[in-house]
């Protein structure tokens, strides 16, 4: 199964691969299980994402540029407004990157 | 609408030119250009911004996304000096929407570039910034690297609007250009793809009708709301709806559309109805 790999750029993401890195570079780790337990966090991100996450956060600015090209929609908006249920945040330059995640179960 | 109001008022109307006293708004410009180059989508897509390419959700990328076909085709013997056999590759993509769609802001378009090097400018309000628009995709691609040039550039359709301010009488309109004459309902290739079409029952309520001139009219409500009027002189089609609002489409040049228009008044001044209130 594909998965997408967006995902590892988050903190989270970034701080599983330095760790992995680290016990990889300290042979407490083989590469082939590092790069197994990054497909797990693909998985795991997109899942939870879908099953367990259930806040809403509307992003509102102005559409400064915008890409579509093989499945990926690229967004970058000026001054923009992220909203959720009890707080909001204005954002001078937002990049928002977004992949069909009906394309992973086919 | 309200700007063609606006219009109206600020600057004198050309009586000689419109009688009617009304200036038809330019809505849309369509033209093409030829870049005359071939192009890769692709790198058009991902370098230029404002950019889409596959708009339809392209399933084939995750398999394989190509189908070949070989055939072996051996040389008679009589040709053998030919080496030993033709290759013919046919290559299968999927359905997908061939063309880099773009747009600008200013003069606010939309271009359909295909990698032919042809491209396609449409939502222009006039003649000048259609050509402007299309210089400016073609500026785009020159900058991706391209040795875009800017070949045979042409007005493909001109669509205009304006409001005669009273209402129509579109059944009387229809009818008294000779409704229920002998034209057939698939005369107006227009609505030969509606499945409403396919029936006959349906087919025989049409009213179709045809000048003596060659204009014909088309008044289906359960279809459309409008009464579409195709004019032979200029070839123009004109959508006339019962608020008095005109849509006139078909034209290569400005003066048809308002030539068009002036033709038609008189016309809609005879079947205005009269309010009742």
């Amino acid at each position: 199964m594909a998965t997408f790999e967006l995902y590892r750029r988050s903190t989270i993401g970034m701080c599983l691969t330095e760790t992995l890195d680290e016990m990889v570079s300290s042979s407490t780790l083989s590469p082939e299980l590092a790069i197994q337990v990054l497909v797990q966090f693909d998985k795991s991100m997109t899942e939870a994402l879908e099953s367990q996450v259930k806040s809403k956060v509307s992003i509102k600015g102005h559409l400064h540029t915008y890409r579509f090209c093989d499945n990926v929609w690229t967004f970058i908006l000026q001054d923009a407004l992220f909203k959720n249920e009890d707080a909001q945040e204005n954002v001078g330059r937002v990049k928002i990157v977004a992949c069909d995640s009906k394309l992973l179960s086919q | 609408m309200a700007e063609q109001g606006g219009l109206e008022g600020s600057q004198p109307v050309d009586l000689s030119k419109h009688p009617s006293g009304i200036v038809p708004t330019l809505q849309n410009i369509v033209s093409t250009v030829n870049l005359d180059c071939k192009l890769d989508l692709k790198q058009i897509a991902l370098q230029a911004r404002n950019a889409e390419y596959n708009p339809k959700v392209c399933l084939g990328w995750l398999n394989s996304s190509y189908i070949f076909f070989f055939f072996f085709v051996c040389a008679a013997s009589d040709s053998a000096a030919v080496s030993g056999s033709n290759l013919l590759v046919y290559k299968i993509t999927p359905q997908r929407f061939a063309a880099v769609i773009m747009r600008i802001r200013e003069p606010k378009t939309t271009a359909l570039i295909f990698a032919s090097g042809k491209m396609v400018c449409t939502g222009a309000k006039s003649e000048q910034q259609s050509k402007l628009a299309a210089r400016k995709y073609a500026r785009i691609i020159q900058k991706l690297g391209f040795p875009a040039k800017f070949k045979d550039f042409k007005i493909q359709n001109i669509v205009g609007s304006c409001d005669v301010k009273f209402p129509i009488r579109l059944e009387g309109l229809a009818y008294s250009h000779g409704a229920f004459s002998s034209v057939s309902g698939s005369h107006f290739y227009g609505f030969g793809s509606h499945p409403l079409l396919l029936c006959p029952l349906l087919s025989t309520t049409f009213v179709p009708c045809t000048f003596k001139c060659g204009n014909a009219c088309l008044y289906e409500p359960e279809l459309f709301p409008g009464l579409i009027y195709r004019m032979k002189q200029p070839k123009i089609v004109l959508l006339i709806f019962v608020s008095g609002k005109i849509v006139i489409t078909g034209a290569k040049v400005r003066d048809e559309t308002y030539t068009a228009f002036e033709n038609i008044y008189p016309v809609l001044t005879e079947f205005r109805k009269n309010q009742q209130w």
